[in-house]
């Protein structure tokens, strides 16, 4: 029997118990003589030692053993928890997770758990002694199940066992298939049903049945079962016969509440694929159903539009996460971090439920970590320069989730001592990133230079000016995402970084734009209005060329010059506005022509291609058009 | 390409070269769609094409291997080669689109019919494997990959 495709729903669960320990330890941590944390520690630990032992993984098992000792001695005292206590289960759970991880690859000879094991039993031995009488140290906390009643019945050609599973006990499938391992020990196993190939169906509810040959007792085969875990009944004899053994699977589950389901990424990525596929063809049926100007085609065309637009709502939505799954990581990050340094930090996430299209969602990580650490860092005084300065000694991060018309706006701030731009302004003047005569740095200007790459590494910019690493980093990920990064920051007083993301990259609306015979793509996110040119006056700002708009100063890019498009431009042409944060552009083209929904699709792109794409669709009549980055443009 | 074994060659003519390429790593054999240009990508890339829905960059194959810009009509396409052959590249990471002037032929050939590496004119030496002999016909089996890979980014 086979256990290796559980593994990896092992894992995906291990993972969620082991984020949840670490929100309940942060949480104990801030106040240590609240208990309330600690019966989801013990909970989430049994649960992940539970399916560790299912899966034969010994040092999680082991490990989790532990730490579930000591964890129940510590709810059972109902004592504050000693800083002490705290960190070793810290330890404890980034040892687990260690564990979990390495086991799933098959590498668990690779991990050495003897000393996180002797800290956590010399613990549980200290409280065991100090507490009233503690029945044990390392004693078994697992309820024993309780001995079924021995009713003999007479041997036959085999004893229908039926069991059903708890309904919350995760991996059925495993559980199930250990079950009947465990009472192939006790005598030899048939006639199981549902077969054994379905236990690992989506569909499987943890209800199967089996016949057991042999002499062994009902209370024996009972005990057999129930040493799988997880089991909520067991009938053994076959007094109730309900359901045949091979008449068809069990009966339906009586829960009707909501059900979730786990589902592959892979299997979303294509459903997302077919969906594109079907707008594309969409487009082209619309198309055809202009031409043609036959009311029938009309009717199916506008059905196939609203069908296939619900649909695409509907697949958009099961791809759509909330940000907590990344945000989740960062309390933990930003104490051990701040912890390191020697520094109080109160770490705020704000937004947690806002949702992003997974795909965007999991290249977060990296960006986020870049800037709380840097926040941490850099960002945040010692605590005697906040002390000098008249600060709380405690600082401030809050990381942010906004829902911003199209797009979601990401912020990490701090409260302390901001960037000092006249050292930062020095260096790029040295670079000739800016004017030498310049005087100031625009916020603007400050994170052009802090995104040079490089710029961090060199002559320890970052400990003087507190800003730099992994900036770089942060800007080339969310620009490859079609999102922007921007800067505020204040001397003395903190320094935010705000990021701008599309909600989804698969499906975007865009306005199609002409130059030329070529017809290019800008997705409407960033789209704030079109103006003619020829109509508004144009002037130079700062050697470019722009326009004014209601008071503010547009610089213009003329697209056709931008992307080397030969012959000459119409003398009134159509401006198209971009908006992305504080920073704006005017990018002229030949002609508008219309909008429309696009998928988006990446392709290879040769060395030299212009940085201002985001990606290329496919039009409606087959041909594809690339895609512009709002975020190259600017 | 072992020595001994036997091959599997695309054969097919890209102005007066006729080249082949291992059939294994050829995906498909379509004919010449219309490429959409890519802004500051070299003139050897002829743009990207939508292959039924996945987008694949082509390059032009007589710019590739120096040969004269095929005639409008002698190619069959409009002002380019006639065929999009679309190759493997990488280990099968990627797919790109080559375009030739014809498909000659798809041969088996022995290792034995096949030199390694020579130098031929007018041929980079760097973009052949090898070159072999069918009916008195010379050809160049190419390295796609040393052909290919630089003119993607990294």
């Amino acid at each position: 029997m086979d256990l290796s495709q559980y593994a990896e729903l092992f894992l995906a669960e291990s993972r969620e118990h082991l984020s949840a320990c670490n929100q309940l330890l942060l949480e104990w941590e801030r106040s240590p003589a609240n208990l309330a944390p600690v019966g989801g520690l013990f909970r989430a630990v049994h649960t992940v030692k539970g399916m560790a032992a299912t899966m034969g993984y010994a040092r999680v098992t082991e490990l989790a053993h532990r730490a579930e000792n000591l964890l129940d001695l510590l709810r059972r005292g109902g004592r504050p928890a000693t800083d002490e206590v705290l960190q070793l289960l810290f330890r404890a759970r980034d040892a687990l997770e260690q564990a979990v991880e390495l086991s799933v690859v098959g590498r668990e000879d690779e991990i050495d758990v003897a000393e996180v094991v002797a800290d956590l039993d010399g613990a549980a031995a200290q409280l065991g002694r100090g507490g009233e009488g503690g029945g044990g140290i390392g004693a078994r906390t697992t309820p024993v199940p309780a001995p079924a009643p021995a009713v003999e019945t007479p041997a036959t050609a085999g004893r229908l066992v039926q069991v059903t599973l708890r309904a919350e006990a995760p991996l059925k499938g495993g559980r199930a298939l250990l079950a009947i391992k465990k009472a192939q020990a006790v005598g030899p196993v048939r006639a199981v049903t549902p077969p054994e190939s379905a236990f690992e169906a989506d569909e499987f509810d943890g209800r199967f049945s089996f016949r057991i040959g042999g002499g062994a007792g009902v209370a024996e085969i009972e005990r057999a079962v129930r040493a799988a875990g997880d089991v909520e009944h067991v009938t053994v004899g076959g007094e109730e016969r309900r359901a045949a053994p091979g008449a068809g699977g069990p009966s339906a589950a009586p829960e009707t509440k909501s059900r979730h389901i786990r589902v592959d990424l892979g299997r979303l990525d294509s459903l997302m694929d077919l969906i594109g596929e079907l707008v594309t063809v969409r487009g082209r049926l619309n198309d055809l159903a202009a031409y043609a100007r036959d009311p029938a085609i009309d009717d199916v065309a506008i059905q196939v539009s609203r069908l296939s637009r619900e649909l695409q709502a509907e697949i958009i939505q099961a791809r759509m996460t909330p940000v907590w799954q990344v945000f989740d990581r960062f309390p933990r990050l930003v104490r051990d971090l701040a912890r390191e340094l020697g520094k109080q930090v109160a770490f705020r996430v704000e937004g947690k439920e806002i949702e992003l299209d997974r795909a965007i969602l999991d290249e977060l990580g990296d960006p986020l970590l870049h800037l709380l650490r840097n926040a941490v860092d850099h960002g945040v005084e010692p605590l005697a320069e906040r002390r000098r300065r008249g600060k709380k000694p405690e600082a401030e991060i809050v990381l942010a989730a906004v829902r911003e018309r199209a797009s979601v706006a990401i912020s990490v701030s701090d409260d302390g001592r901001g960037i000092d731009r006249k050292k930062i302004l020095e260096r790029a003047k040295r670079d000739g990133v800016v004017d030498p005569h310049a005087e100031a740095l625009t916020d603007d200007q400050l994170l052009r230079v802090l995104a040079r790459p490089g710029f961090s590494t060199a002559e320890a910019v970052t400990s003087v000016s507190g800003r730099g690493v992994g900036i770089d980093v942060a800007v080339t990920r969310i620009r490859a995402l079609g999102g922007s990064i921007d800067i505020r920051s204040e001397e003395g007083k903190g320094t935010t970084f705000v990021m701008r993301l599309p909600v989804t990259l698969a499906i975007v609306r865009a306005l199609i734009a002409g130059v030329g015979a070529e017809r290019y793509a800008l997705p409407l996110t960033y789209v704030a209005e079109t103006v003619e040119f020829g109509v508004q006056a144009t002037t130079i700002v700062e050697g470019r060329e722009a326009i004014v708009l209601r008071d503010r100063v547009v610089p213009l890019v003329h697209l056709r010059r931008l992307l080397g498009v030969s012959g000459d431009a119409p003398t009134r042409c159509p401006i198209i506005v971009l908006e992305m944060g504080e920073r704006t552009s005017g990018i002229v083209v030949d002609g508008m022509l219309g909008q429309q929904e696009i998928v988006v699709k990446g392709f290879d792109a040769p060395h030299g291609t212009l940085p201002v794409f985001s990606g290329a669709t496919i039009m409606g009549d087959g041909v594809p058009a690339l895609i512009l980055d709002a975020g190259g443009l600017l | 390409m072992s020595d001994a074994g036997v091959v599997r060659l695309l054969l097919f003519r890209v102005g007066s070269l006729v080249c082949a390429a291992e059939a294994e790593r050829v995906r498909e054999i379509l004919p010449r769609l219309q490429p959409t240009r890519i802004p500051g990508a070299p003139p050897v890339v002829a743009g990207v094409v939508n292959v039924r829905g996945t987008l694949v960059t082509v390059v032009e194959g007589w710019r590739a291997l120096r040969q004269p810009e095929p005639s409008a009509d002698g190619g069959g396409g409009e002002g380019g080669s006639g065929t999009t052959v679309l190759l493997e590249v990488g280990g099968g990471k990627k797919v790109l689109g080559f375009t030739v002037d014809e498909v000659v032929d798809l041969v088996s050939v022995g290792g034995e019919a096949l030199e390694r590496r020579q130098a031929l004119p007018g041929i980079d030496p760097t973009l052949v494997r090898a070159v072999g002999r069918l009916a008195g016909q010379l050809f160049v089996v190419l390295d796609t990959d040393a052909l290919l890979t630089p003119i993607l980014s990294s």
